[in-house]
């Protein structure tokens, strides 16, 4: 079902579903894959979500959702909102299910990128295969990898895996664990246990984190330490932003290292003092 | 309003609901209101306020320099422009019992207003008779005494929690004098103890080691459970952090006033929803709370709204979350300087708030603006004062003539 974005200015009423699917669609069409020579699938982080949707509780639940069957938090079904907020500040929200019974369990990956404990990315399943084979291609550890695969999209939804799980639940031997690291699908987290990663992402988190420390200096140095998200999405971008400027701003905003303010000219984005990048 | 006043009036509804959307409405019309102040005593930061649950009349608050001040918040002047006085003042000239250090906690005994206990930064935790302000009891430590807490339920002990720079808590009785009941479990400093206001055998306690324990009192073996972020799911993060509630120290603890749930902020800049009977978090995501507090941080819950408010310091400000649905509702503003403390008053849905700029502020709900039918039955009445434009008020003519 496609989502609905239907605004009306004269009575200022906003339309907007819930579906977190079309804003991920949304922010990997930011993602640049030019820059990695087409190696990397698009990742998109988790926070970016919440600049695009203001209940952080709700968009947590559907990514939960989306990538794992088994979760017992979760009993409320999942269902759309639709939000009029009318002119004297009133809200009126109404929700119902879900139409379609979409099962989107195994859609989605999840990772923990290592350099935050708070930020994950979310990478869709299909292209997540399609590069990690891609890049495999003739390679010998080609069929342990793909046996990984097949075993991970369908169900599984953790972030780390250790060494019992891999060795009893998905049957792999010691040296096949160490293809698979080897290969990048999996990293070393601690003895005995694994991070599931995206291989070849040490570039794309390398410039990630220089673009973002950039993008925000230049909400600090403008004049106050504020500058209209119109203004900063049309700046000139210095080399050592990769990244377009409108995936920058969507993880500043919504990792809440600039404060949003609506202003009658727009969204004005003000540095918070004390970030630590 | 006035359905809902008919309903309750007919039977439709039940009478709680009018009190709850009243309640609602005026929680979030909270702002500062020049017609309130508070008395001016603290010459140095307010670190903790508490307001007495029988009449909800009497305030206490403890400062950074050791003083503690009693205020009456009652309005009997038949005037709207009101200063909450204070009555008295445990001062540093005047008492010779004062505390040296600051003033870290403050509580008011739960079942009448005869005795409060105090506890502060020199180590010492002292219970105080209100008529003479001379402690009754004196409870000595090793450590700063970063907070303590009385059960509010409680009928059948007298246990007071004690959190200090040691990691085991300590229960002193308030009627033996005794402090022999130890709580072990935690490897860091206590920052927060809290008893649930559900059962009085349930307290919850926060420390810099990331975790919160969950006890029951009455068992000897350790705690009943702790919080774990990831709910068990230990996939989710590095291996030092599995089990931990936070991903630094936690420095805050607040039940809901059903006692069902349990609020706790960190150093991490979050603050979570748990499950008070299961330990689950329940994953409210309420973004990025800031908290820079070494010490604990005290924060409180609405009580009678429907749905439930957050109030917590953030900064120089107070931040109001929806309990719930983790939605920040406003911020407010108006100290000086960094807000360490904040105090709901369920009666008249009033907040007070004190800071680092010595100052407590009563957040106020916003009163009703007067009906127009009201201006034109008072304008008759009046007879020759109208309601008249400005514009055509004679301002230049003299009386004199």
């Amino acid at each position: 079902m496609a989502s609905m974005h239907i605004v009306l200015e004269d009575t200022h009423a906003v339309w907007c579903s819930a579906d977190i699917r079309s804003s991920l669609q949304y922010l990997v069409t930011l993602f640049s894959r030019k820059l990695f020579n087409d190696s990397l699938p698009p990742v998109v982080l988790k926070h970016q979500l919440y600049s695009l949707h203001n209940d952080k509780t709700s968009v947590d639940k559907q990514v939960v959702r989306s990538d794992c069957n088994k979760c017992s938090t979760w009993d409320s079904v999942q269902s759309h909102f639709i939000i009029i907020t009318l002119m004297h500040s009133e809200a009126l929200v109404f929700s119902f299910p879900r139409q379609n019974e979409l099962r989107e369990t195994g859609e989605l990956l999840m990772f923990q990128l290592g350099f935050d404990s708070e930020a994950f990315a979310l990478v869709f399943a299909e292209d997540y295969r399609a590069k990690v084979l891609q890049g495999e291609a003739g390679r010998g550890t080609l069929g342990t990898v793909e046996k990984f695969l097949t075993k991970l999209i369908p169900s599984c939804s953790d972030l780390s895996f250790n060494k019992e799980k891999m060795l009893k639940e998905f049957l792999f031997t010691d040296s096949e664990i160490t293809q698979l690291v080897k290969s990048g699908v999996l990293t070393v987290r601690d003895a005995g246990s694994w991070w599931l990663s995206i291989p070849n992402s040490g570039k794309f988190i390398k410039y990630f984190i220089k673009g973002r420390k950039a993008v925000l200096g230049m909400v600090k140095k403008s004049k106050y330490g504020e500058i209209l998200q119109t203004e900063l999405e049309g700046r000139r971008t210095t080399s050592q932003v990769k990244f377009q400027m409108k995936y920058h701003i969507h993880d500043i905003i919504g990792a809440e290292l600039v404060e949003c303010i609506q202003t009658t000219s727009g969204t004005l984005l003000r540095y918070v003092d004390g970030n630590v990048n | 309003m006035l359905s809902f006043l008919y309903a309750r009036q007919s039977g439709l509804d039940d009478p709680v609901r009018l009190r709850r959307a009243e309640s609602t409405r005026r929680v979030l019309s909270l702002e500062l209101n020049h017609n309130r102040d508070v008395d001016r005593i603290h010459g140095n930061g307010i670190n903790t306020l508490d307001i007495e649950v029988i009449d909800g009349r009497y305030m206490l608050s403890g400062g950074s320099d050791g003083v503690i001040v009693i205020y009456d918040l009652e309005n009997n002047s038949k005037k709207p422009q009101y200063t909450c006085k204070a009555i008295c003042t445990v001062g540093r000239s005047v008492c010779r019992h004062v505390h040296k250090f600051s003033v870290e906690t403050v509580q008011w005994y739960p079942h009448d207003t005869g005795m409060f206990v105090s506890s502060s930064f020199d180590k010492t935790m002292k219970v105080w008779d209100t008529e003479t302000l001379k402690p009754a009891e004196e409870f000595q430590f090793d450590g700063n005494v970063y907070c303590h807490h009385m059960s509010p339920v409680a009928r059948k002990h007298s246990l007071v929690a004690v959190g200090t720079k040691d990691p085991k808590v300590q229960l002193c009785d308030l009627k033996s004098g005794s402090r022999i009941h130890i709580l072990q479990g935690h490897r860091g400093e206590i920052l927060s103890v809290r008893w649930s206001p559900r059962y009085d055998h349930i307290l919850a306690t926060a420390s810099t080691d990331s975790r919160v324990h969950i006890w029951d009192v009455r068992r000897a073996s350790g705690s009943l459970f702790t919080l774990d972020q990831h709910n068990g799911d230990k996939s989710k993060t590095s291996s030092e952090a599995v089990n931990t509630a936070h991903n630094g120290r936690v420095n805050g603890l607040c039940f809901t006033a059903d006692g069902l749930h349990l609020l706790t902020t960190g150093t991490d800049d979050r603050m979570r929803l748990w499950n008070s009977a299961t330990g689950e978090n329940t994953l409210v995501n309420y973004g990025k709370v800031v908290n820079e507090s070494r010490k604990g941080l005290k924060f409180t819950v609405s009580r009678g709204c429907s749905p439930e408010f957050v109030f917590v310091p953030c900064g120089s400000s107070v931040a109001v979350y929806g309990l719930h649905s983790g939605e920040l509702i406003t911020m407010l503003r108006g100290h000086y300087n960094n807000v360490d403390c904040c105090e709901f008053h369920p009666d008249y849905q009033e907040l007070y708030s004190g800071g680092k700029d010595c100052n407590i502020l009563a957040w106020v709900p916003v009163l009703r603006q007067p009906d127009i039918e009201d201006e034109e039955t008072n304008s008759k009445r009046g007879g020759t004062h109208a309601a008249i434009n400005p514009a055509f008020e004679d301002a230049w003519s003299s009386d004199e003539d």
